[in-house]
């Protein structure tokens, strides 16, 4: 049985997003209106947060996002050492393998596949908020409004995934449906699963080819490899959640952005 | 004593007042909205309509509200077994006053939930039907219905004797009560059964109360994904938090009611300077837990945690915290010490005016424990700052309106205080004659099944929890509908015919002076030691 998993190379990360968008689309993400995503309830499977690195950190604390001035400056602009940097982390579902949310959901609207995949049930799930509350990473979504699609989406929608109601929770579920796709036609075609058979949107529409995406116990699979890798880390490991995505970094990125996130952020 | 006589003890079933139809009306329309607001409006709007998000506080007001009327609920029955156990008679008027607002705060509880999740419409079903054992929801599912159940059952049996009595002392209303005893005669057999019944249900409900508000401490201290929640202390200090919360308000209610229909005799004085004194010292005992969460809190703690103690104590709730805990806790709690302490201060008025700010206050940490921890995430979200909305209020304040609406409908129904033992009405009820080869065969059908139901109960039980990892058993149903057959056992023993105990009582008149003494017990025969004495020669050793 395959472990699925993900490897993202935060130093080959360019931020465009292009992810964020590429799973919005895939997975009929809702769009929540402006009041609401100024509440904090834009709902976003895959997200890429920006973390200020190197210099001071916004009064706020650590929840806040750079401040504006830091864009203002050049990397010429001031010292080296204080020269204001930005860290960027994408953020999909980290699928644990000890993951809190499955043991939490009373329902059993969210679980593990055999495959390692944290699967959701949006017609199950009857909306405590559990999970969410119980993920250390915040990466479950709950649809505080009825969701809504401009109009110019509609015919856009995939028709592989379901849409959610109102008051369900929804997260990356690495593509599963594009997984039964490629097993039905393996299936077929009478031939093994192939790693390029399977890649979620995210993976595929990344420019900058920092994410890698496959079978992290098939040696053959380059997640195999790269996990393996000195610069490998993943995200809270204390929290002993055991989460699938992986991260590359080198160490200098790390200290910095643990340093910046006040220590919240694993080295 | 005649039927005029214990009017007294039933006053609100006797006359309401125009206030009383006007405090009615009022908290009906808050009860009205808050099943609009939270099963209309919410239900289609969504819960953008309260201050929550995602990257925010994604539990609110209302699950503070959940936590404090579980706590609430806690302290009635416990007030209630403990006077039944311990036989506490100068409590004894207090029992029912707090079982009622068990059954009310339990009840409003349950609706706040529902309020609370996004989908009340399937919550109930699939927590039933489809529930995960490891969930603490579906935990909570069980021991709630356990715990309603129980204490309303309880409560009927507890009540049983005194509406057959309203039955027969009251100008109006006769068939309801008639309706309600359910053929209660009160015979001394079914006096002693009911006794005796009783007493067990307090036993058995007394671990299910503890374990009802244990959950709720589950439910925060098992997330390692939240800083200041995950924390082995919580559910005895969850315990310990309603047990302050239980006492303070049913003080409030016991006092309105005292002031209301003129009952300074019946719960005098006295018994409030002695529930005074419990609560401060829980109150107290309460401050020490607080003390013991805030230093590790802020003593060396992981920077998430720090964060969180941070924000709690100078950051942007040290403002309620700060007046929570000095004006709602240690204040009182020095009130309730000097009136507890000094032998002349024994007023009434001197202890709800300190439980009422404990009740706020304990309210106000509740808060305090759900929303802070969500400004404090692992990773560097951007956070938005949670305040309750009008909306969020409103459905709190229409929680306390159904409280009350539920409150005063029960009391203007039900017998709140009981009638005294010795008791007997000018024209008592006929118990049923029963031929003697026919009792016995009920007794011995009884408690057949009796036997039996305990073994279904606990088959059922015990069947629910060894299919907990079959996704297709509908696991928790099969152990609630055990929890539920168990719970009509002490039904079955009071209301089913046949008591075949104390078969000499039986035969008696059901009036009091003709009740027969108890005989004296014989004396006992002198205690012949079983070992034989020591010999001499041992007996002077030194």
């Amino acid at each position: 049985m395959p472990r699925w998993g993900m490897v993202i190379d935060l130093d080959r990360c360019t931020g465009c997003q292009a992810c964020s968008l590429a799973c919005r689309t895939e997975n009929n993400v809702p769009f929540c209106g402006e009041h609401n995503a100024a509440r904090g309830r834009a709902i976003f499977w895959n997200k890429v947060i920006a973390i200020p690195g190197g210099g001071e950190h916004a009064a706020s604390g650590r929840g806040a996002g750079p401040k504006p001035e830091a864009h203002g400056e050049g990397p010429e602009g001031g010292e080296p050492s204080r020269r204001p940097r930005l860290r960027l982390l994408p953020l999909p579902c980290m699928h644990c393998d000890n993951s809190p949310c499955t043991k939490l959901c009373p329902v059993r609207a969210t679980f593990r596949g055999a495959d390692g995949i944290v699967m959701q049930v949006p017609s199950r799930c009857i909306g405590c908020r559990l999970c969410q509350a119980g993920c250390p990473y915040s990466r479950r979504y709950f649809n505080w409004q009825p969701p809504q699609y401009p109009e110019e989406l509609g015919q856009a929608l995939n028709p592989d995934v379901s849409l959610r109601t109102l008051g369900v929770i929804e997260k990356c579920t690495f593509c599963v449906h594009r997984l039964q796709e490629a097993r039905e036609r393996a299936r077929a075609e009478k031939r093994p699963l192939r790693e390029e058979d399977y890649q979620p949107a995210c993976v595929e529409a990344c420019p900058a080819r920092a994410r890698t995406f496959g079978d992290l116990q098939n040696p053959a699979h380059k997640v195999a490899k790269l996990v393996r890798s000195p610069r490998a880390f993943r995200l809270l490991p204390e929290l002993n959640t055991q989460p699938k995505v992986y991260y590359l970094s080198e160490g200098d990125w790390l200290s910095e952005a643990a340093e910046s996130a006040q220590g919240g952020m694993d080295t | 004593m005649t039927d005029r006589d214990v009017h007294v003890f039933l006053r609100p079933l006797l006359r309401t007042r125009s206030t009383t139809w006007v405090v009615l009306a009022l908290s009906l329309a808050g009860a009205a909205w808050l099943f609009y607001g939270a099963f209309y409006y919410q239900f289609f709007e969504g819960h953008q309509v309260t201050g929550q998000g995602t990257h925010g506080a994604m539990w609110g007001s209302i699950v503070a509200n959940v936590v404090q009327l579980i706590g609430v609920s806690h302290v009635g029955i416990a007030i209630s077994a403990t006077v039944r156990i311990l036989r506490l008679h100068r409590y004894q008027q207090l029992a029912r006053i707090a079982e009622l607002v068990t059954l009310v705060s339990l009840t409003a509880a349950v609706i706040n939930i529902a309020a609370d999740v996004g989908r009340p419409d399937r919550f109930i079903y699939n927590v039933v039907f489809h529930g995960n054992y490891t969930g603490p929801f579906v935990w909570s599912a069980s021991v709630i219905t356990a715990y309603l159940v129980g204490s309303s059952v309880y409560l009927y049996l507890a009540m049983r004797r005194d509406i057959y009595l309203c039955s027969r002392v009251l100008p109006r209303r006769r068939w309801l009560y008639r309706l309600l005893a359910l053929g209660y005669t009160d015979t001394p057999e079914e006096r002693h059964a009911h006794e005796r019944v009783v007493r067990w249900c307090a036993v058995i409900i007394l671990p299910i109360m503890v374990s009802v508000h244990s959950v709720y401490g589950f439910v925060f201290g098992l997330n390692p994904g939240r800083p200041g929640w995950f924390n082995p202390f919580q559910p005895p200090y969850f315990v310990l938090g309603a047990i302050v919360t239980g006492f303070s308000g049913v003080v409030v209610v016991a006092a309105a009611l005292r002031s209301i229909y003129g009952w300074q005799e019946v719960l005098p004085h006295r018994m409030f300077k002695g529930l005074g004194v419990f609560l401060g010292f829980v109150t107290l005992l309460y401050l020490y837990f607080l003390f013991a969460e805030i230093l590790t809190g802020v003593y060396s703690p992981p920077e998430a945690e720090h964060g969180v103690f941070q924000d709690l104590l100078f950051g942007r709730f040290a403002r309620i915290a700060w007046t929570a805990t000095l004006g709602g806790m240690v204040v009182p709690f020095w009130i309730l010490f000097v009136q507890g302490a000094h032998p002349r201060i024994c007023r009434t008025w001197v202890v709800v005016v300190a439980a009422a700010p404990i009740f706020v206050a304990m309210w106000c940490w509740r808060y305090l424990i759900t929303v802070p921890s969500f400004f404090h995430g692992h990773l560097p979200y951007r956070v938005v700052e949670y305040a309750p909305t009008p909306f969020d209020w409103s459905l709190v304040a229409a929680t306390y309106a159904f409280c009350t609406f539920f409150y005063i409908a029960l009391v203007k129904l039900l017998p709140i205080l009981e009638l005294p033992e010795e008791f007997v009405p000018e024209r008592p009820a006929l118990p049923a004659r029963i031929p003697e080869y026919r009792r016995r065969l009920f007794a011995r059908g009884k408690r057949a099944a009796v036997w039996s139901t305990v073994l279904l109960g606990a088959g059922l039980i015990a069947y629910g929890v060894s299919t907990r990892h079959d996704i297709r058993a509908p696991s928790p149903a099969i152990w609630i509908a055990g929890i539920l057959a168990l719970w009509t056992v002490p039904l079955q023993i009071c209301l089913a015919p046949g008591f075949a105990l104390r078969r000499k009582a039986a035969r008696a008149p059901p009036s009091a002076e003709a009740r027969p003494a108890r005989p004296p017990p014989a004396p006992r025969p002198a205690r012949t030691p079983r070992r034989p004495a020591l010999p001499a020669f041992q007996e002077e050793r030194p």
